[in-house]
């Protein structure tokens, strides 16, 4: 019996947690999201009401067939998949190399390295993006060395173009590719790049046919986590993006605090998190799988 | 004893040196692996390194793979310096320790790798795999992964893929070491029936004694980096040429001594453990006076309870310990000197009660011929 109790004890926190900081506060939006804007405190008409003994639901489905209706919103959704797709990609492409390069360094220098990585994310998120204004903008630090190089004439506009959303996408979500890969990649056996140059394949070939296969499941957990939260991203196309940068954390944001109609706002973010269960699923399964492994 | 060679093994003695370590040396930071080994192996032969861990004889065998470079000396096979060619450049294949099959590709596709990197043609890969896996009994299995397979399959892919480049040496690395015991004995005679079909020549490293007399031609002895004997199991066994060497392979009495007689046909070597000397039927080059060491193995001596009648080779004790095998029984003797020596007497007569016991007062004895003389 005590041990029953005990069992629960320990299964019983994280669903408490799931509950409260989960289920709750999604079921919330999604009440939201199926009533209408209104000019009141709260800004939205109530679901359930109470009157003269006759209990009234009020659904409205009006949000959604809305957000169907205005091509915005589906755009939105479509730049911000290419958007984390492209910068995925690129974290792929410059975290690959880094994360194998250290997983093949000797102790001292693979934890400098890591730690490296790692140390830019003690320092505020919103400060590193502000960072990256100052180094983009017209008289900014890249601007000025082109500049006295004689490269250009006039300062090249980097801010506030998509180019500067990718680039601090990429500097944000990159540790969090590089990690994950890492730890895959750290534990490749040796003996079998030992097996494939005696079975006459050099480095190259043993890179592509032994150590990339292998390191597939790495390679999938660190690009989705960085594809998934990217999708959603507000801070940096708002502060490094330009007018024509078309995310939907922007749109999210323009709903609830420009538009203040809640209603619409929650329909967004529901719609957001119905593209992105896809993904999320597939993460679970190579984490698992991932795990697995091990 | 006489050394019997089968037809086929003298052949092959009489082959040119096929691959020549010659003084090869390879030191990590100041500790040396290998010292100054030189070794000669013959085309089809079945090389044993065998030595205890940390010998030297993994080191010796990655040279030969590539994976290390040696610090001096230089390798030839069929007369090619080989030293300096990557693992990947060399036509040497090895089959790992634990055996290193790929794990996302399938055994079909464990084979196929080699002959790929050779470019060959589909069809060709294909006649290869299909005649490897029916050499090695695996057909039925060539879609599975190697996680889905158990030791001894893994064991029989391992060799397969490290045989099917037709490689001109194939090296072993503790071939046996992943196996349960009664699997090892059966693996051990079909892998050599199968390298020995195919006239593949090939080195193997093995810290188990068994295995190595089981399976290998010839068997090199390594200590400390170093060589101490080479020779057929037969010879090391019978004509151990060190007191390292003795005591390495199988179990040995060890008896100090001093050359007495030095005569051209017979040598007495007085021993402080016997009360007997100790005869020896043939001459051996030493002194009269020269410190010696007498080796006697636990099989070639004999135990009664009875004085025998010779007047030289016999030593008296007290049975202490009786370690019981079925088969046989190995007495272990305490002399009057406190030495304990080690006898091992076959159990061919079933509930015989006139078997030794425990405290009884015994005489060991053994011929003018049982004893090597360890002049070193």
């Amino acid at each position: 019996m005590s041990r029953f109790n005990l069992k629960w004890l320990l299964i019983l926190p994280p669903y408490i947690w799931l509950l409260l900081f989960f289920a709750v506060p999604f079921l919330i939006i999604f009440k939201i999201s199926l009533s209408e804007a209104a000019i009141a405190q709260p800004p939205y008409t109530a679901l359930f009401e109470y009157v003269n003994e006759q209990l009234t639901i009020h659904l409205n489905l009006g949000n959604y067939t809305w957000l169907f209706g205005d091509p915005l919103y589906f755009n939105a959704y479509m730049s911000s998949l290419k958007i984390a797709a492209i910068s995925t990609v690129c974290c792929l492409l410059l975290g690959y190399p880094i994360a194998y390069g250290i997983s093949r360094m000797s102790g001292s220098a693979q934890s400098l390295c890591l730690m490296l990585i790692i140390l830019p994310s003690w320092t505020s998120f919103l400060i590193r993006v502000y960072a990256w204004m100052g180094i983009l903008r017209n008289n900014g630090i890249i601007n000025n060395i082109i500049m006295s190089l004689g490269l250009a004439d006039e300062p090249i506009r980097l801010l506030n173009t998509e180019f500067a959303v990718y680039i601090g996408i990429v500097y944000t979500y990159i540790p969090f590719l590089i990690l994950p890969l890492f730890a895959n990649l750290v534990k490749l056996d040796n003996r079998y790049l030992e097996a494939a140059a005696d079975l006459g394949a050099g480095p190259i070939k043993s890179f592509f046919t032994i150590t990339l296969p292998l390191s597939k499941n790495g390679v999938i957990a660190g690009s989705l986590l960085v594809f998934i939260p990217v999708v959603g991203e507000f801070v940096i196309p708002e502060l490094l993006g330009g007018s024509e940068t078309l995310m939907i954390g922007k749109v999210l944001w323009g709903e609830f605090f420009g538009n203040r109609d809640w209603p619409v706002a929650s329909t967004v973010a529901i719609i957001m998190l119905l593209i992105l269960l896809v993904p999320i699923l597939l993460f679970h399964r190579f984490q698992f799988k991932e795990m697995e492994d091990r | 004893m006489e050394v019997v060679e089968s037809s086929s093994f003298a052949a092959k003695r009489n082959n040119p040196d096929y691959l020549s370590v010659d003084k090869v040396s390879k030191q990590f930071g100041g500790f040396t692996a290998v010292n100054n080994v030189s070794l000669t192996i013959k085309k089809g032969e079945i090389f044993a390194l065998l030595g205890a861990s940390g010998c030297g004889k993994s080191t010796l065998l990655r040279m030969l793979a590539g994976f290390e470079k040696p610090s001096s000396g230089d390798i030839y096979l069929q007369g090619d310096q080989i030293n300096n060619l990557e693992p990947y450049q060399r036509p040497i294949n090895m089959m790992f320790q634990s055996y290193a099959l790929f794990p996302h590709m399938t055994v079909e596709q464990n084979l196929a790798f080699g002959l790929k990197q050779d470019k060959l043609d589909k069809s060709k890969i294909q006649k290869k795999i299909d005649e490897m896996l029916s050499l090695v009994q695996m057909e039925h299995l060539k879609a599975r992964k190697p996680h889905q397979l158990s030791g001894g399959q893994q064991q029989r892919v391992a060799l397969a893929r490290s045989l099917i480049k037709e490689p001109k040496l194939l090296l072993l690395d503790e071939p046996m070491g992943a196996l349960d015991k009664k699997l090892r004995a059966r693996m051990q005679l079909e892998i050599v029936n199968i390298i020995e079909s195919l006239g593949v020549t090939c080195v193997m490293v093995t810290h188990d004694q068994e295995e190595a007399m089981t399976m290998a031609d010839r068997i090199a002895i390594m200590n400390a980096g170093e060589i101490s004997q080479v020779g057929t199991p037969s010879e090391v066994y019978e004509q151990p040429n060190s007191r390292f060497t003795a005591e390495f392979i199988g179990s040995v009495n060890i008896l100090e001594g001093v050359v007495k007689v030095d005569e051209p046909n017979y040598v007495t070597i007085h021993c402080n453990d016997t009360e007997a000397d100790v005869y020896i039927g043939h001459g051996i080059t030493c002194f009269e006076g020269q410190p010696v060491a007498v080796a006697l193995r636990p099989e070639k001596v004999a135990i009664s309870s009875y004085a025998p009648d010779q007047k030289y080779n016999y030593v008296t004790g007290v049975v202490k310990e009786i370690g019981y095998f079925g088969s046989h029984s190995v007495y272990h003797v305490e002399l009057p000197s406190g030495k304990e020596m080690l006898v091992t007497a076959l159990n061919d007569i079933r509930w015989g009660n006139e078997r030794l016991t425990w405290g009884d007062t015994v005489w060991v004895h053994w011929d003018d011929n049982a004893a090597v003389v360890i002049t070193e």
